[in-house]
């Protein structure tokens, strides 16, 4: 489970307070970001006065991502009776995120909050946790950058709002963690970069429980920072194809937000011709995207998708399978890419011998290789004529251990309202590094192995009976019962490897926890609402025991 | 995009579950009244939220029965010094805890002996 632990931290709060740190290490004096937009002046200027410098009140003293602006302006039109046209909220959000927005560096580590995945953060203090984490992920926070005293004034407001007490603290955390003003926004927001996401992408997607997709991407412009798009997308491990249409925007020359579907009807809830939202970023370079696109009730559905520029010289994306045993003989590795030569073999690196190039296309290799008894376990590059994909092989002598992903998620019933929350769960295998410990940090992931599925109901609420809580499909997604139990269940999903045993010849399996729960619950005293963003106070915090 | 505001709070809600055991299954269903102890030989540790869990056979009249005990999230034991493994399959441990009301093999950790006998600190925030 340290491995999983891995991958979230890595890019998580650690990343996030060492980036903020740094912008927190050259204090400016703090100064408004004047408002020159002028729908925004007319329209959020009745209630927001606007001084001679053209800093409004409030606004001029934050900056966000796109969701954060979209939620001050719902919040504008719902609580505070803001009158606006659907054209002129979105011509603001478009302009205050382009132009109080965050730098790529700053949105970067809280990328996953806009993508909707799910993150173990390291919570900085137990204040913050109590604060900030105990209602929403701190990267919601530290997607803001405020002046000192709108942080104090937003932190006041927002205890008095939801019922909780604010410490100094946390205050001056969030202060020193997300600045308004740092030389970095300042350079920034001067740059005079020709950023333009229109034209050919090269894309890999990864959709759990459905493996690996490559396509290509063409942008249109569609006028302004908008653009329409199209996408053939084909399954890597089916060679099934998907073609996707959609329109997108993007935010300050790198924040890309738009929806796209299939030119199919979905007919399940996971079919990946649905509809998704499309959130990305884009390298200062604009060599290169990446982000998630997602969709279902409770966001549970989402590619994981990366964009690269094509190029003159070959582009490697992808090899499939990304594992191979030692001492096979005759295994067939396809390499899938770009601008591929048509001569040359590919180079696996010592043990792993190319014997014949089976077909060659401009985007596609196929080879046939050896992998040596005594090959050296653990990943390594793949190299085609100087285009080198890093760690894109792993040399297995056997899985040791198989791991579900996620280690723990939440499933949900539905109601009149609500469609269900499904969960897809993956078992990814590994081999025990070179330390010969398994569970370290050096363990090689082999990737999804196949597996059988079932659950095991270790907790159920009294009066709940086990047999209506759901059930696992062959690809590994819990699926509900249909009929809402209007009880909680703490469930282990169980995956056996079906090809694989252990070293003793014992099978591999692995469990994940899994709460499946109705579409609101109660606890510290609250209730819950899931489809809603907030806490409904429902009086005092106490026990519901 | 109502819709696509829920996840963040609901799961971080869980992931980060504040109070140890709220939400899914409370503390109140376990019998606080009175404790167990058993004499456990650990099958699996799942060191994993909400709660993390050790998997266990105790010897019972001479039958081996399954059981299972619950403790903190990942994040509080990894407080006091935890990883995924502290605890291995085949250990001895003296496990001590309140069982569950609903009358299934399942417990709240209250205090965990290694085979030396000495206390294996767990967080208790209830």
């Amino acid at each position: 489970m340290s491995c999983t632990m891995r991958f979230f931290h890595a890019s998580s709060m650690i990343g996030i307070l060492f980036s903020a740190a740094a912008f927190g290490q050259t204090p400016v004096p703090e100064a408004g970001l004047p408002v020159t937009d002028a729908v925004t002046v007319a329209k959020c200027g009745t209630c927001h006065a606007r001084d001679k410098a053209g800093n409004m009140e409030r606004i001029s003293l934050q900056r966000t991502t796109p969701e954060g602006w979209q939620d001050v302006v719902k919040r504008m039109i719902v609580i505070h009776g803001a009158s606006l046209s659907p054209v002129e909220a979105r011509s603001i959000v478009k302009y205050l995120s382009t132009f109080h927005g965050l730098t790529p560096e700053e949105a970067r580590p809280v990328m996953y909050e806009a993508e909707r995945r799910i993150r173990e953060e390291t919570i900085p203090n137990e204040n913050v946790r109590k604060t900030c984490a105990q209602c929403h992920s701190v990267a919601r926070a530290l997607s803001w950058r405020r002046s000192q005293e709108e942080w104090k004034q937003f932190t006041e407001a927002h205890a008095q709002r939801y019922k909780f007490a604010v410490k100094e603290e946390v205050t001056t955390f969030l202060t020193k963690a997300a600045p308004l003003l740092t030389p970095e926004w300042t350079a920034w927001n001067k740059r005079n970069a020709a950023e333009n996401a229109e034209g050919r992408w090269l894309v890999t997607a990864s959709l759990p429980g459905r493996g690996k997709y490559t396509g290509e991407l063409h942008v249109e412009p569609a006028g302004g920072d908008e653009f329409t798009t199209s996408l053939r997308l084909t399954s890597v491990r089916d060679g099934s194809s998907i073609v996707r249409s959609g329109r997108s925007a993007v935010y300050g020359g790198y924040a890309w937000r738009g929806r796209s579907k299939g030119d199919k009807a979905p007919v399940t809830a996971d079919d990946p011709s649905s509809e998704t939202r499309e959130v990305m970023w884009i390298a200062p370079d604009q060599q290169m995207a990446e982000g998630r696109w997602y969709w279902g009730q409770y966001q549970e559905f989402g590619f994981d998708v990366q964009l690269r520029r094509p190029g003159r010289e070959p582009t490697l994306l992808l090899t499939e399978p990304t594992a191979l045993k030692v001492g096979v003989k005759s295994a067939r590795v396809r390499l899938m890419g770009d601008s591929f030569p048509l001569e040359g073999n590919p180079d696996f690196g010592p043990g792993v011998a190319v014997q014949r190039i089976i077909s060659r296309t401009a985007s596609e290799v196929v080879a046939e290789v050896d992998v040596a008894a005594d090959a050296a376990s653990g990943r390594r590059d793949v190299v085609l004529r100087g285009s080198r994909l890093a760690g894109a092989l792993a040399i297995y002598d056997r899985i040791d251990y198989v791991m579900l992903t996620p280690e723990s998620a939440m499933a949900a019933f539905s109601d009149r309202e609500h469609p269900r929350g499904y969960q897809q769960f993956e078992a990814i295998g590994y081999q025990r590094g070179a330390d010969g410990k398994a569970m370290t940090a050096d363990d090689v992931s082999l990737g999804p192995v196949d597996a059988t599925w079932w659950v095991e109901v270790f907790y159920a609420l009294p009066g709940s009976d086990p047999e209506t809580v759901g059930r696992m499909t062959a690809s590994g997604l819990f699926v509900p019962a249909t009929h809402n139990p209007d009880a909680n269940f703490d469930i282990w999903v169980v995956a056996t490897a079906r090809a694989e045993t252990d070293r003793n010849g014992k099978p591999l399996t692995a469990k994940a926890y899994l709460v499946v729960t109705v579409p609101s619950y109660v606890f510290n005293g609250r209730r819950f609402v899931r489809d809603l963003d907030r806490w409904v106070d429902n009086g005092p915090a106490t026990d519901p025991k | 995009m109502k819709q696509g505001l829920l996840a963040g709070a609901v799961w971080c809600g869980l992931l980060l579950m504040p109070p140890a055991v709220e939400g899914h299954h409370g503390y109140s269903a376990f019998d606080t009244k009175s404790e167990v102890t058993f004499e456990a030989t650990v099958t699996e540790f799942h060191f994993t939220n909400p709660h993390s869990v050790l998997e266990f056979e105790v010897k019972q009249e001479g039958q081996v029965q399954k059981w299972q005990v619950e403790m903190g999230s990942r994040r509080q034991l990894t407080l006091h010094g935890w990883t995924a493994t502290t605890i291995e399959a085949g250990s001895k441990l003296t496990i001590t805890g309140y069982k569950a009301k609903n009358g299934s093999r399942a417990m709240w950790a209250t205090k965990l002996l290694g085979a030396d006998g000495k206390e294996i600190r767990i967080t208790r925030e209830n």
